[in-house]
């Protein structure tokens, strides 16, 4: 019955012109939560973009004088120190926000570095089959089964970690899982009839993947990959924590957490308040993430 | 006469999504008597599905039971509350659904859940008594070795068998009536018509009332006593099914009828080009074999014989079909054809060149030369290609470079296949099947072939635009003198339109005839039998209870010696035993795979000539 | 039986390449990365010409696949090595006490301190897992259940939240609330069982929004399938449909879930947990050997770290084909 209800009302399913891609984005924005989230994470980026410059406050330089202050509507706190001052006197604040710049930084480019490399390894070991999939497949089993703290304390832990090393170490960790789900997708969709179509044309491989699989299936799986910019953003702060983030003088959250504890009970907010401001950021992207996963499921499963 | 089963009052149902209600079940009011069998015709989208569900009060949102009552014996079954519906639903009341591949769950056995659903209807039955009683229904549906069945999983079932399955499934709590919506709809012929005959026959035992729904008035033809004629949700017409064939009243009843495509009343149509004698494809001997695992023993593969041994000319500017049923190995001829694999052995070629033989270059140049139109109208076009693109892509491989020249010869394809101008920059997303078709069309027609083959390129489509579409490629023949294979299950499209075909079963051609020899004097039983299968209003000379076959083929993996049909043929004798019939020549033109007609076998002769006048 | 003997034959084979290649991805890995192990087992003050002799004689100066294969052929007979830097006594040794050779039999060897540190990470884990499955499995069978109700609102705000809590941070506040503040549970180092509740928290906080979800997608996708619908005409009560098919048919993407995702984040959680928590697994040790160079120790772990994740995976996807025929053929 669904078929045939599908059949006979079948406008309102293809009613989103360019196809699955903009039917995802128009669901998702059906959602209070996406629309929400949406603009807290675009207020969060704005600020870590020129808040700095705003607040005139230095985010490295001490200042003994005022050292542990408490956040505002706390008793003792002072403007501009919204979020209070840490053991050497620096606003928590404006750290804060460059720490969110820098992870937001090293999210997105890891993210982005490992679609790319992932999906490509994903096409070619789907499409191609045989021993090419054999090995690449037996790679990225390899490559999954370190784990990626290992993998990271064993690089970064020795050399200087600088912003370019980290990401190259999370796009190291993080391709295997595109490279598998690319490849499933590709496998099934070799078996579709227009790449048979595509065939019987004389179109080569390579037009065929590039032109016709890649653009089928990328963009699902590329909304998706918003959900890891906040995973990779975790991944930052624990390097940070462990010590081997970004080094300090440069804040990040995983410094500026870890630098706190030892202020724990005296100073909650040394650690609190700037994780707080982390988890906001993470919260908006994955509801963002989340609601356009669930909007792509949807469509899928055929339903919307 | 006694008071009616079921008995349904202005019936409707609505869809309630966004916007206003729409009404896809109008004021459907009938009677059914216990032990009737009444079928309800419709096209698709007539609502006749939802009118099904609606029968056994199965109706869930966005529809909406709008109007009426479906009185059961006095109670009304859309007032029951839920507890007592689900009491009736699977105990007095069955339904059969049209997709028998997934009315279960994939990971159980079979025999298992139907268990499961006998015991859930009726708990005092003990696990061993259900278990008896589904076994000896399964062995009543001809389900063979069914012991052994019981404990096999759905996927291991074929759709015949899945189906049988489900009306003992149906038929094990013994209900009063049931509700069979379309069953046999994804069936191959000879099975559809095996389970229908089954069908019957269970009713009569049984002593059940059935609502048979369908769309083929042939299919209802076999099995119905009464009719009701179902348009857009109303039923406009409800008689006796031969009164109904005489005498329709309602014009929607008098279309219906016309529309039954005819096989033996109705004339060929197909390509009038004279034939030359040099063929624009040679096939020889061509075999295709695959390989799986064997998961019985460890490390070994099976080998699934696909195509064993395939040979035809096809001569420039005729229509030559392909039929046979599935796992016959048409859709691997079909890749074979289109060059998209390459065949084991044999050569196929093309207009003299062997295609198998080619370097990639001289490859993509021949292949300019013939093209294939699938079947999927919905999956075989890019969805996020504006059409004009799609039109062009074969152009763009074939390197043609000038940006204007393309868009002139993609233009003039479009004109060609009956596009308009206007959708050369839109997407795909909202065309109907008909019209994505003839962007498929257009894209092949844009590299002008001289041989197309239509892998079941019109089967996703309704009648009337299967007629048009066929009109539209006779005008291309005539003008282009383009040369058609089609590959179909539908023999009556391959009635009218082809000049010779080929009969495939399991991997071979079994008989190669021409159109008036195919349909009035094959020399292949199975041709017979598939004939005799056919839904149809019209009287045949094939009759069902003499020429209808049990079972399914055999195995492409275990292919016993000799005939290949044996196992299923009412003709066999001992020769059939030992020896694999070639394809025999019967006269000029036409050749059969079957003893019977070898003419250096005298009691062969003889044998065919019985079996000749028992047909006349 | 035949397809088990099959199955097991082939995933143990592709199981050991893995886990070679993983071996010796580490292992070049980590001696080309910058960073001298016999400075940091000797000392700053150790003159060149000893930190020379001890290198050879630990055989860090052979070419990589000399040592690699020299390794392996004591790894297969059993022999995971010693320490660098930890002596048999416990305890590290190390360039502070100015030692001037290194002596093996001195050193703790890295086989101990596995079996010594893997029960404490076990038992983390169990209740790591076993919480995240109590918050996840009825929250996201209800969500399932329930697509686009309330339940699965409130699962998606839920896994939303718990996703978007940094385990450093959240290790840290908890610390704060019901240790520092409260005194209701203890939570740096070990001494009893209380002390695996706290960081067990936070890794099941970790692991649940990702169950979550998975069970909802699953359990959601399920209830479309057509055997569901057709289960209520042939009959059978939705409570019968759920409890016998549609959660045995959403457990095949969980299963898989959880040899290809759970394992690896389950894994890469404890090592910061216990390095939050200061809890004496073999996380910490880890982390401890990486920062001091403990070339056999970090080996020893990745190779255990990746047997386990072939292990689990390949029972996991052995589990999925007996629920699932189909994926045998």
């Amino acid at each position: 019955m669904v078929a045939e209800i599908a059949l006979t009302s079948a406008p309102s399913r293809g009613a989103a012109k360019g196809g699955l891609t903009a039917a995802m984005l128009q669901m998702a924005w059906r959602a209070v939560e996406f629309r929400i989230a949406l603009f807290v994470f675009a207020a969060l980026v704005l600020l870590s973009l020129v808040g700095p410059f705003v607040f005139h406050v230095s985010a490295t330089d001490f200042n003994i004088m005022q050292r542990f202050l408490p956040p505002m509507p706390l008793g003792g706190s002072s403007w501009p120190h919204v979020l209070g001052t840490d053991q050497l006197g620096r606003d928590l604040f404006v750290r804060s926000l460059i720490g969110l710049r820098n992870a937001l930084f090293i999210g997105i480019t890891s993210v982005v570095g490992m679609f790319v490399v992932g999906s490509a390894i994903g096409l070619t070991a789907g499409y191609m089959g045989r021993w090419a999939d054999l090995v690449l497949m037996r790679i990225t089993d390899a490559q999954m089964s370190i784990p990626v703290v290992i993998l990271a304390i064993t690089i970064l832990g020795v050399s200087r970690p600088t912003p370019a090393s980290i990401i190259a170490v999370l796009i190291l960790a993080g391709w295997p899982a595109y490279a598998r789900v690319t490849r499933s997708v590709t496998l099934a969709e070799r078996q579709k009839e227009y790449v048979r179509a595509a065939k019987i044309l004389g179109a080569s491989d390579l037009r065929i993947v590039v032109l016709h699989i890649a653009p089928n299936i990328l963009p699902p799986a590329a909304f998706v990959a918003v959900l890891d910019v906040a995973r990779m953003m975790i991944f930052e702060a624990i390097f940070g924590f462990i010590g081997i983030g970004i080094q300090p003088p440069t804040p990040t959250f995983g410094t500026i957490i870890a630098d706190g504890t030892q202020y724990l009970l005296n100073a909650w907010w040394i650690t609190t308040a700037p994780g707080l401001l982390l988890a906001i950021t993470l919260a908006s992207i994955n509801i963002m993430g989340g609601t356009l996963e669930r909007a792509r499921n949807k469509i899928l499963q055929g339903i919307g | 006469m006694a008071s009616p089963l079921l008995s349904v009052r202005g019936l409707s149902v609505a869809l309630t999504n966004r916007g206003p209600d729409r009404s896809l079940v109008s004021d459907v009011s009938f009677d059914l008597h216990e032990r009737e069998v009444l079928g309800i015709i419709g096209e698709s989208g007539s609502g006749k599905t939802v009118l099904s569900r609606a029968l056994v009060n199965w109706i869930k949102p966005p529809l909406r039971i709008s109007a009426g009552s479906v009185l059961y014996r006095g109670r009304d079954l859309l007032q029951l509350p839920p507890r007592e519906m689900q009491r009736l639903h699977g105990r007095e009341i069955g339904y059969v659904g049209a997709n028998p591949g997934v009315a279960l769950d994939p990971t159980l056995p079979v025999g298992h859940q139907i268990v499961e659903k006998l015991r859930a209807v009726e708990p005092e039955v003990s696990d061993r008594e259900a278990k008896e009683r589904v076994l000896k229904l399964l062995d009543a549906v001809r389900i063979p070795s069914a012991r052994r069945r019981f404990d096999e999983f759905p996927f291991q079932f074929s759709g015949g068998m899945m189906q049988r399955a489900l009306i003992v499934d149906a038929l094990v709590s013994n209900p009063a009536f049931l509700v069979a919506d379309n069953i046999t709809q994804p069936l191959d012929v000879t099975v559809a018509a095996q389970t229908l005959r089954l069908l019957r026959d269970l009713q009569k035992d049984f002593k059940t009332a059935v609502i048979f729904i369908s769309s083929s008035l042939g299919t209802i033809h076999e099995i119905a006593d009464d009719v009701l004629v179902l348009e857009a949700g109303r039923a406009v017409e409800h008689q006796r099914l031969d009164a109904l064939l005489r005498t329709p009243e309602h014009p929607y009843t008098r279309r219906l009828i016309e529309k039954v495509p005819r096989i033996w009343d109705a004339a060929m149509q197909g390509s009038q080009v004279p034939h030359e004698s040099e063929p624009i494809l040679r096939v020889r001997d061509i075999a295709k074999t695959y390989h799986v695992r064997d998961r019985r023993s460890l490390f070994a593969k099976r080998s699934v014989q696909a195509v064993r041994g395939v040979s035809f000319d096809v001569m420039r500017g005729e229509n030559f079909g392909i039929v046979g049923e599935s796992g016959c190995g048409k859709s691997t001829l079909s890749r074979l054809l289109s060059r998209i694999e390459a065949p084991d052995e044999g050569e196929i070629r093309f207009k003299g060149k062997d295609v198998a033989h080619l370097s990639s270059r001289e490859m993509l140049s021949l292949r300019k030369g013939f093209q294939l139109i699938l079947q999927d109208p919905f999956n075989a076009i890019p969805n996020h290609f504006p059409i004009g693109r799609t039109i062009a892509e074969p152009l763009l491989i074939h390197g043609m470079k000038g940006k204007r020249e393309v868009r002139e010869r993609v233009l003039s394809a479009m004109d060609e296949a009956g596009l308009g101008r206007s959708l050369y920059d839109s997407l795909p997303v909202g065309l109907s099947a008909g019209q994505r078709q003839r962007v498929n069309i257009a894209r092949a027609m844009v590299l002008e072939p001289e041989l197309l083959i239509l892998d079941e390129t019109l089967s996703a489509l309704d009648a009337v635009e299967q007629a048009k579409l066929l009109d539209l490629f006779e005008n291309l023949q005539a003008k282009h003198r383009i040369t058609y294979i089609y590959i179909s299950h539908d023999l009556a499209m391959v009635r009218r339109v082809c000049t010779r075909i080929a009969v495939m079963y399991l991997g071979r051609v079994v008989e190669l005839a021409d159109n008036r020899t195919m349909f009035f004097d094959p020399g292949h039983p199975y041709t017979r039998a598939l004939l005799s299968a056919v839904p149809a209003i019209e009287e045949r000379p094939y009759a069902a209870e003499r020429y209808l076959l049990e079972g399914e083929p055999p195995d492409p993996v275990d292919i016993p010696a000799g005939c290949t049909f044996r196992s299923r043929c009412p003709f066999a004798f001992e020769r059939c035993e030992r020896e694999d019939p070639r394809l025999y020549q019967r006269d000029a033109a036409n050749l059969s795979a079957c003893h019977l007609v070898d003419p250096a076998d005298r009691r062969a002769d003889l044998a065919f000539a019985i079996s000749a006048r028992s047909v006349s | 039986m035949v397809f088990a003997l099959d199955f097991f034959a082939r995933r143990l084979g592709q199981g050991a390449v893995i886990v070679l290649l993983v071996a010796f991805l580490i292992f070049t890995l980590l001696r080309i990365v910058p960073g001298d192990p016999v400075r940091i087992i000797l000392g700053p003050m150790t003159p060149p010409s000893v930190m020379e002799q001890t290198a050879r004689e630990l055989g860090l100066r052979d070419p990589i696949p000399v040592q690699f294969f020299g390794y392996l052929g004591h790894v297969l007979r059993g022999d995971l090595g010693h320490s660098f830097i930890r002596s048999a006594q416990g305890g590290n040794t190390g360039g502070s006490r100015g030692d001037t050779t290194h002596e093996n039999q001195n050193r703790a060897s890295v086989a101990g301190l596995i079996l010594h540190t893997l029960p404490y990470t076990l038992q983390l884990a169990g209740m790591g897992v076993l919480f995240a499955l109590l918050i996840a499995f009825p929250l996201g069978l209800a969500a399932g259940l329930n697509a686009g109700r309330w339940p699965d609102k409130i699962a998606l705000y839920a896994s939303s939240v718990m996703v978007s809590l940094p385990n450093i941070w959240l290790g840290v506040v908890f610390i704060l609330l019901f240790s520092a503040k409260t005194g209701w549970l203890p939570a740096i180092g070990y001494k009893g069982f209380a002390y695996t509740i706290l960081p067990a928290l936070v890794l099941a906080i970790e692991l649940a929004p990702v169950m979550m979800r998975s069970i909802a997608v699953s359990v959601a996708g399920n209830v479309l399938e057509n055997y569901v619908d057709v289960g209520e005409v042939r009959g059978l009560s939705r409570w019968m449909i759920v409890t016998r098919h549609v959660i045995r048919n959403a457990a095949i993407p969980l299963l898989n879930l959880f040899g290809v995702q759970l394992i690896g984040m389950l894994l890469g959680g404890l090592f910061v947990v216990e390095y939050i928590f200061s809890y004496p697994g073999l996380g910490l040790l880890t982390i401890n050997s990486v920062f001091q160079r403990d070339f056999p120790v970090i080996q020893a772990v990745a190779i255990l770290a990746s047997c386990i994740l072939v292990a689990i995976n390949m029972l996991v996807d052995f589990a999925a084909t007996n629920i699932d025929r189909r994926l045998q053929y």
